[in-house]
């Protein structure tokens, strides 16, 4: 033991020497154009339609282009391949026209054949992806059909809203190089992370040239890119890119400031850090805030009776998660403006609605949020009867009460977080026993064995939140509080599910809104899930980069991005 | 414990008999200055320990939220017209930008500290107007309660393990040696199973299974027990060893044939032969226990919070942009410092004392 506390103390003292001084090297890759940035673990596979990870998305995401992509500015969708569509009257059928200039990396047009096989690929049942679910309207697919090469029309079984935001994530792979393997049956096997990279044939602004696992992942300019800029010259500006894998992110803050990496998205702390270090000339570079968290971090009681009715007998912790009033004290609690300062330096703002602000489409602005307020916690608590009986809080029953709390360890935000609210409970007689768990165990309890009782969780955002099913409707699996149900076990949930098929049968998105504001409130009103907070979001990048659009949902204008060459 | 403990005064060996009958005075004059300023030390850390409310200030859990990673204050001596409101004071701190958590010293007001009231050393008027002696964490609450508090489980966690190691390693292996035969045999390959476990990632398993819902203390003793569940097998052995060679001295033999229980013979004259070695080795595990703890709750697995112990006091620091920041939680780093740094000198000065054959010197 003697000997294992001391790597561990000498390490941190090492990273924190290394980070007082800061020497940046010469930046001769802006000459060479080449962009370099960071990912947290290798990629998984080179298929875009197997993908499951983000780093592999992240990667693919320059090697592929999808029919219709997103502008992150008014979260719109924009022509990506497809440079127009309509929708016909009846809402029932979408013409994609797609670009006629697009070319595969080896010479072969782009053309409706290629997308016509990407969605039979797509609802090949022995093709495991996870892109089918968003294609399947209530369980059936559409069809697609070429009305010529670059003519492509989608017809649903009833109006689908859900699927221009569906078309974004869907890349579209060639047909005359994976058919063959397709029809072979080795679609499973094909473009795996040990192809060849250049075996790799896409249609985006760089192709893949070299990866090292572990190490990097090459990228260079894909000369023959159909977009443009304004004046009709030659996109994207940079040459390549190169993206480092470096599992600690304590590590990547540390090349980000040795010049290593030209693009970082701090934490609160290093952000304070980066711009003292920016304030100082020890940093040349740029920090910017560029929106705020667009997912979400809550507290969630269980309510499963699967966990809690045991030989018919109901455990007293099932009455107090499913009355109201308990929640609404508990609501109460919650002290978001302690979270913000303590744990977040301040930059964060308190979360009120399970739809973040910067989904400006859906979210609700007109929910009323529950202020920290001790006093009327305890006043809710005691007119519902629960009083305090020798120093614990009790339910009518007598019961004292008392649960676990529980989140994913290795996040010092988490642990904080927990703390706070578990000193507020305990100053109110509540006895919390807070326990941290390894994220696999976590979540198993959470959709397997649901042996929990209160945990801290995030969730990431999703634009269309017909994508979050699996956590609003009352079947979903991260339905985290009652998840996989047959029936709707309350009335509220019956209405989500009733407001979630309605908003997904509307095309126009304005007439949609009123359903997901009504989702929002129910959530707000019966406490399935009590906000905490949501991040500030930062990104810092050095200084010789130009053109670079940061934005909360992807970057903006992506291909304009290039070094400023002295 | 109690036969080894009443075995005392009649230790065999020479050293070991002048450093009972000598008495503590005559042990301070022979001791060196190290040896002297480690044994207050640990003095004083035991007294944080049986009396934390009395030292600590304030309460240990309460967070003043408004005072984050809130700097060390400066106490200043008052003026002795002032002394009925407080011998000494300080500037309150006042937060002059809640991103960057600077704090500037309200230079307007004072806050007094109160020596010896309300059952404190010292403290001041509230929690929410406070002093702080070594700085506050990131919740807000106060280092140095924290660390008095945090006293109770560093500084116990040697003593309690270190007890059962102790009982367990001394009468096993005493038994091993002077019994031999099948039942030597049979304790020590159970030993040497126990001490090729890579102890640990033993510990990191067996932490992990700690059922929620446990209270802090009990969750205390399980750890400990753990640890100590680890530990004894290695005096075991060293014991085994002395008690086999003490099993054919003259005076052994004579207790034997006097018809001296086996019982007897190895609590009255085993026993006893071994207990220099063993108290020497005793004193020296206890830091190995101290930083057993430090380890396993720097890793999230020992004490929780928000019960205070030096090790999860520490694991505020393992992040480089906090301890830039805020070097001052790195102070209960110091306390584990200089309680290991004691516990060996006092261990070497014991080994000097009571074990003259493995004297280092």
């Amino acid at each position: 033991m003697v000997r294992r506390i001391g790597p561990i103390a000498c390490c941190a003292i090492a990273l924190w020497c290394a980070g007082c001084e800061v020497r940046r090297p010469a930046n001769d890759r802006a000459r060479q154009q080449v962009l370099y940035t960071a990912i947290v673990s290798d990629p998984q596979t080179f298929n875009p339609i197997l993908i499951t990870d983000a780093y592999s998305s992240e990667i693919l995401g320059d090697v592929f282009e999808s029919l219709l992509r997103i502008n992150p500015v008014t979260v719109l969708p924009e022509p990506g391949l497809a440079e127009k569509w309509e929708i016909a009257p009846d809402q029932k059928s979408i013409t994609f026209h797609l670009r006629r200039n697009v070319r595969w990396f080896d010479g072969q047009p782009l053309t409706a054949r290629d997308v016509l096989f990407t969605l039979k690929v797509i609802y090949d049942p022995k093709v495991p992806n996870s892109l089918r679910p968003g294609l399947l309207i209530d369980g059936r697919p559409l069809t697609a059909q070429a009305l010529d090469d670059y003519t492509v029309v989608m017809r649903l079984p009833r109006p689908f809203a859900p699927l221009l935001y569906g078309m974004m994530g869907i890349q579209v792979i060639p047909a005359h190089i994976l058919e063959p393997i397709w029809k072979a049956g080795n679609f499973n096997h094909a473009w795996g992370i040990n192809t060849p990279p250049d075996r790799i044939i896409g249609d985006g602004a760089f192709k893949l040239t070299r990866y090292v696992q572990n190490q990097f992942v090459r990228l260079t300019r894909n000369g023959d890119y159909w977009m443009k800029d304004e004046h009709g010259g030659d996109l994207p500006r940079l040459h390549g890119k190169g993206v480092q894998i470096i599992p600690d992110s304590n590590a990547t803050y540390l090349r980000y400031l040795y010049g290593q990496i030209d693009i970082y998205a701090p934490r609160a702390e290093e952000v304070l850090a980066i711009r003292e270090k920016i304030k100082s000339g020890q940093l040349h570079g740029q920090l910017k805030e560029i929106g705020i968290d667009t997912g979400e971090s809550f507290f969630c009681f269980n309510r499963n009776p699967r966990h809690y009715v045991k030989n018919g007998v109901a455990d007293p912790r099932l009455n107090w998660f499913t009355d109201p009033n308990f929640l609404r004290a508990v609501a109460h609690l919650i002290d978001k403006r302690a979270i913000i300062n303590l744990v977040y330096h301040g930059l964060a703002v308190p979360a009120v609605s399970d739809i973040s602000p910067e989904n400006k489409l859906f979210y609700n602005p007109n929910l009323k949020d529950y202020d920290y307020d001790p006093k009327a916690a305890a006043e809710i608590f005691e007119s519902a009867g629960y009083h305090m009986v020798n120093g614990r809080r009790t339910d009518p029953q007598g019961h004292p009460i008392e649960f676990n709390l529980t989140t994913a360890t290795g996040r010092p935000e988490s642990d904080q977080i927990c703390a706070i609210f578990k000193q507020d409970l305990e100053n109110l007689g509540i006895k919390v026993n807070y326990q941290p768990l390894e994220f696999t165990t976590l979540v198993e309890k959470l959709d397997a064995t649901f042996d929990w009782d209160c945990v801290l969780m995030g969730l990431t955002g999703t634009i269309d939140p017909n994508e979050g099913s699996n956590f609003y409707r009352s079947s979903g699996n991260l339905h985290l509080w009652n998840p996989d149900q047959k029936q709707p076990a309350t009335p509220w949930e019956a209405e989500i599910d009733h407001l979630m098929d309605l908003g997904a049968a509307e095309m126009d998105p304005a007439k949609r809104v009123p359903y997901y504001w009504k989702i929002q409130q129910i959530l707000h009103d019966q406490l399935a899930v009590m906000l905490t907070v949501r991040r500030k979001e930062y990104v810092s990048w050095t200084d010789s980069l130009e053109f670079y659009q940061p934005k909360v949902w992807g970057t903006y204008k992506p291909e304009w991005m290039q070094f400023k060459v002295n | 414990m109690s036969a080894p403990a009443s075995a005392l005064p009649r230790l065999q060996t020479a050293a070991g008999a002048t450093l009972v009958r000598g008495g503590l005075a005559r042990e301070w004059r022979l001791a060196s200055r190290t040896v002297r300023a480690s044994a207050v030390c640990l003095a004083l850390f035991y007294l944080f320990a049986a009396l934390s409310p009395v030292f600590a200030p304030y309460d240990p859990t309460f967070q003043n939220r408004e005072m984050p990673d809130c700097p060390p204050m400066r106490p200043h001596l008052s003026a002795p017209s002032q002394w009925n409101q407080g011998l000494l004071w300080a500037y309150p701190m006042r937060m002059v930008d809640a991103e960057e958590r600077t704090y500037a010293p309200d230079r307007t007001r004072r806050i007094y500290i109160h020596l010896l009231s309300g059952g404190h050393l010292f403290t001041t008027d509230s929690p929410t107007q406070p002093f702080y002696l070594m700085g506050s964490d990131g919740l807000g609450r106060d280092l140095f309660s924290r660390i008095v508090y945090g006293a109770r489980v560093s500084m116990c966690v040697g003593l309690i393990g270190v007890l059962i190691t102790f009982s367990l390693g001394l009468i096993v292996g005493a038994l091993s040696g002077y019994v031999g035969g099948m039942t030597d045999n049979l304790i020590m390959r159970w030993s040497e199973i126990e001490m090729s476990l890579p102890s640990f990632y033993f510990l990191l398993a067996l932490a992990a299974v700690i059922p929620p819902g446990i209270s802090a203390a009990q969750r205390f003793f399980l750890i400990v027990a753990i640890m100590s569940f680890i530990g004894w097998a290695g005096l075991a052995r060293v014991i085994r060893g002395m008690a086999a060679s003490v099993r054919s001295l003259p005076y052994v033999e004579a207790a034997r044939a006097l018809g001296g229980s086996r019982w007897r013979i190895i609590t009255r004259h085993v026993i006893p032969s071994v207990i220099g070695y063993a108290v020497v080795a005793a004193t020296l595990s206890i830091p190995g226990f101290i930083l057993g703890e430090s380890a396993l709750s720097l890793l999230g697995l020992g004490i929780q919070e928000p019960t205070p112990s030096w090790g999860n006091l520490l694991s505020q620091a393992e992040d480089p942009q906090n301890l830039a920041r805020y070097p001052w939680i790195l102070i209960p780093g110091i306390f584990i410092f200089l309680a290991v740094m004691s516990f060996n000198f006092l261990g070497d000065h014991l080994r000097d004392r009571l074990d003259p054959g493995n004297a280092s010197r």
